[in-house]
């Protein structure tokens, strides 16, 4: 299986087309994805995909940012084959918005064209990403599910049948059934693993990391006091926002959700001005992509379950930064989920942008202010006008038990395993 | 050290149920003449049922939807200091489709409260200890209202005199687990207790914090009317000592639940097994019908467990085994199931974020165990907090109506939860396996509802007090 990447492709509008161009994303939502323009699901390692117009804004030195088309997506790797597939199934989609924004080229448009095109205007530096399980490919996802749902049905069909039979006996019956069904083949052997070279590469940054910040000790080791008393002063001195959410956008972003299991958010930020915040966040970020990389991979967030993929990438020379996440449930319990669980880890990226609630030592206080972090996260999100999942009824709860049926449908187990196994179902 | 709470001015709906005043009825109202209805309102403000008293002859307590609090004169600094849900109300479309109020229960089928039916600026709660004596007070205040007309009428079902026998219509009993609110006498201390500000607006909540309210400035009260906002602001705080109530009318099909679970549990040959049926309705709600909880007493219903309520179930069934992970009372109040780590003091202060005040009646015939397939009966569901998002709406969304709620796949709250056309699944956890009841259909429709406002006794008068 593959390991899971996060593509960006960020172009701006070109002046004038932008309420064209959100006509057509809204025409495109209001059919459905996917739809023939976006036919997501005939490509096969797109998990998540959204478009969304990042909207004109100023930045912290009130220089005016035009306004931009961004898609992104979540996707098994390699990122070409991505590309390639995009540009073939999705091309006229591609055309049809991309169109708008500055240099696409005129159709009609090779896909060769398309390829090189979305190589030039992806984001491909400053991001940094969480996938719930690294190394879950969207075929395992699907073929899990598919391999559930089969298991259910011929449970169901004995009904009370199973009363007095043994887990084990259970189980076994349950074997057969899977054996004999020739859909259901690879399920008798282990999920395959990201490519070796990769798991390699992964390894050697999860060593050279720490070893890089130790033979830079002697120079952070007196930087660090330093930067935690200009921490504190900016601390003080940042006025934090105390703006409320507008009513209309609200409504109008949360019109768009509670359809699926799971919802996209996307939001974006301005870096607070002058270079200590720049470069906080920067390092910051850095720290949270080795942590995500090497310790929360596997299925929980320092205790949240419910993110399938997060990433925050740095756009416009780093003034500002775009969040983008696709969670389970709904915005309230995603929100409260931020606060009561990893309301330190947020505070450590956000509270380096403008409006922030106050924060102490940079991960205190901010978002235990529930109401001004919610107003904040309000304030800051964007509608994600076109959202596609590849797996809509399914939660990262619900993935991660399949897998686990999967891995405990052959091999020995005892009485008891097996009763743990069946309760799976 | 406890938070004082300042009973003179909080209604007594928000310290109690009145359960030993019998009769209930809450009156719908509609501003027509907003300056002589603010004369009424100074007039019952006098006699307003406040936390302070118990009473035991009768309690009359109000609350207003935004749309009343602007035609009454609620000035516009105010109104601009309510929540988003409290002023786009219970039928803005997003909303209608994560309460589950959709279809045949969707706002525009409404009885009142929907977009084709007449609005409804107040909500006027009245009680008595019995049929008798609640007639006299609405007889008083009927002949004493001015400005205001009735657009429904909603008579509640006698309690019982003996509160142990009182069931809700589908024959369980009901309301046991209430948080205990931190202040009000009966609370006492301990880990149970909620604080102050869940419930009440003005007081420090789970967070530690005031929760988001209307403040005005002390300009806009000249006759210091208000009480000054507690977080030092020096403003003047319109909603201190108030809460957001919210009424839904829930319809519900006691005939179809009991055939449902008959049907279900039939012997191979065809005929019914009533204790089978009994015990299936018992895991869709999670307790017997004497209320007894299933992790208590999973096999058989035990009167002695009736009102037990210090219990986990994750300490107790992690796997649902005597309650379905599934089941009504396990999903409205999971306790210690709760992420990061069922079964911690952090599961259960999660949890304690989600709390209602629960202050329902019953509607219809009382509860029979034969009842007519026909008759139309439910329960006028109220419940109090301080915020409706983080409360209310959660608890009714991302608890009852998720299909993947605790884990599961395809699993609304069995009794209340929204369904899809085909219905809902409900999946029993079992040795050694689960069973599964596929298609499981609606038991309970919203037949209307609204979001009100319980103000404080000052916010009160302030109202009544008119534009400045």
């Amino acid at each position: 299986m593959p390991h899971q990447l996060a593509v960006t492709i960020r172009a701006f509008v070109q002046p004038g087309l932008l309420a064209d161009l959100e006509d057509v994303l809204a025409d495109i939502a209001k059919r459905g994805v996917p739809n023939d323009t976006l036919p997501f699901d005939a490509l096969p390692g797109v998990h998540f995909a959204r478009l969304f117009v990042l909207p004109e804004a100023e930045d912290a030195g009130g220089e005016t940012i035009r306004p931009s088309l961004v898609y992104m997506a979540e996707v098994d790797a390699p990122v070409d084959r991505h590309f390639a597939e995009l540009a073939e199934a999705v091309g006229g989609g591609l055309d049809l918005l991309f169109g708008h924004c500055v240099d696409y080229p005129p159709t009609p448009v090779m896909p060769s064209l398309r390829v090189t095109w979305l190589r030039e205007h992806a984001l491909t530096r400053g991001t940094t990403y969480y996938v719930n399980t690294v190394g879950r490919g969207l075929t395992q996802i699907r073929q899990e599910a598919q391999l559930r749902e089969a298991i259910e049905g011929f449970l169901d069909q004995a009904g009370e049948g199973w009363v007095g039979r043994s887990a084990l006996e259970v189980r076994a019956r349950t074997q057969q059934f899977v054996s004999g069904r020739p859909d259901l083949v690879w399920a008798s052997s282990e999920p395959d693993e990201p490519s070796l070279r990769w798991r390699y590469m992964e390894t050697v940054h999860a060593v050279a990391v720490p070893l890089v910040g130790l033979a830079l000790s002697p120079i952070l080791v007196p930087v660090l006091p330093v930067w935690a008393g200009l921490l504190r002063w900016h601390e003080r001195r940042e006025v934090p926002g105390r703006q409320r959410p507008d009513q209309a956008r609200l409504l109008e972003v949360a019109e768009r959700e509670d359809f699926a299991a799971q919802n996209p958010f996307t939001a974006v930020g301005v870096i607070k001005p002058g270079l200590f915040r720049r470069v906080t966040a920067s390092t910051v970020l850095t720290l949270v992509d080795y942590g995500l990389r090497h310790i929360f991979n596997h299925g929980s967030l320092t205790g949240v379950k419910t993110i399938h993929f997060a990433r925050w990438v740095f756009i416009d020379e780093h003034r500002r930064l775009v969040f983008a996440s696709n969670y389970d449930g709904s915005l309230e319990s995603y929100m409260g989920d931020f606060i009561d669980l990893v309301g330190w880890g947020l505070n450590a990226v956000f509270s380096n942008g403008a409006g922030y609630p106050r924060t102490r030592w940079l991960v205190l206080d901010g978002a235990r202010d529930e109401q001004a972090f919610k107003n904040y996260l309000h304030c800051r999100q964007l509608v994600t006008q076109v959202w596609y999942s590849a797996y809509p009824s399914l939660t990262g709860e619900n993935i991660n038990t399949n897998a686990r049926l999967r891995q405990g449908l052959f091999g020995r187990m005892t009485e008891a395993e097996a009763q743990t196994w069946l309760a799976l179902l | 050290m406890p938070v004082a709470l300042d009973l003179e001015d909080i209604q007594g709906l928000v310290a109690r149920g009145y359960r030993g005043l019998r009769s209930a009825c809450f009156l719908l109202l509609g501003v027509d003449e907003p300056s002589a209805a603010r004369g009424f309102l100074t007039r019952t403000s006098t006699k307003l049922t406040t936390a302070r008293s118990s009473p035991d002859d009768s309690a009359v307590n109000i609350a207003f939807t935004w749309e009343g609090l602007r035609r009454l004169g609620l000035p516009e600094t105010a109104l601009a200091g309510f929540p988003n849900e409290f002023v786009s109300g219970i039928t803005a479309p997003h909303r209608s489709r994560f309460l589950g109020d959709v279809d045949g229960g969707a706002p525009a089928h409404w009885l009142w409260g929907g977009p084709s039916t007449p609005g409804v600026d107040a909500l006027l709660l009245v009680y008595g200890r019995d049929e008798a004596t609640l007639r006299r007070r609405l007889d008083e205040l009927g002949t004493d209202m001015t400005g205001l007309s009735e657009v429904t009428r909603l008579p509640a079902t006698d309690l019982p005199t003996d509160q142990q026998t009182f069931r809700e219509p589908f024959g369980f009993r009901d309301g046991i687990s209430q948080p205990l609110i931190e202040g009000l006498p009966a609370a006492g201390s301990g880990a149970g207790v909620v604080r102050a500000g869940e419930f009440v607006l003005g007081y420090p909540n789970e967070y530690g914090l005031l929760t988001e309210r209307p403040l005005l400035p002390a300009q806009a009260d000249p006759h210091r009317m208000l009480p000054v906002d507690p977080g030092g602001s020096g403003r003047a705080d319109f909603g201190r000592n108030g809460s957001y109530l919210a009424l839904r009318q829930l319809r519900q099909d006691v005939g179809g639940f009991w055939r449902y679970v008959e049907d279900a549990t039939r012997r191979p040959d065809g005929s019914s097994d009533r204790d089978r049926s009994v015990a299936l309705a018992a895991k869709l709600v999670g307790r017997w019908p004497s209320g007894a909880p299933l992790v208590l007493s999973p096999e058989r219903d035990e009167p002695q467990f009736a009102a037990a309520n210090d219990f986990g179930y994750y300490a107790r069934d992690p796997s649902g085994l005597a309650c379905p992970l599934g089941a009504h009372v396990r999903r409205a109040n999971p306790r210690d199931t709760l992420d990061p780590q069922p079964g911690s003091a952090d599961s259960l202060a999660v949890n304690k974020r989600h709390r209602i005040l629960r202050r329902s009646r019953a509607y219809g015939p009382v509860y029979d165990s034969r009842p007519g397939p026909d008759v139309d009966r439910g329960l006028y569901f109220i419940c109090l907090n301080a915020n409706l998002t983080r409360q209310f709406e959660f608890v009714q969304h991302t608890w009852l109506n998720n299909p993947n709620f605790n884990g599961l796949y395809d699993d609304a709250d069995p009794l209340v939860g929204a369904r899809r056309p085909d219905g809902t699944t409900f999946t029993q956890p079992a040795r050694p396996v689960r069973r599964r009841f596929l298609g499981v259909p609606e038991f309970v429709t919203v037949r209307a509802g609204g979001y009100f406002f319980l103000p404080g006794r000052q916010a009160l008068r302030y109202l009544a007090g008119g534009p400045a």
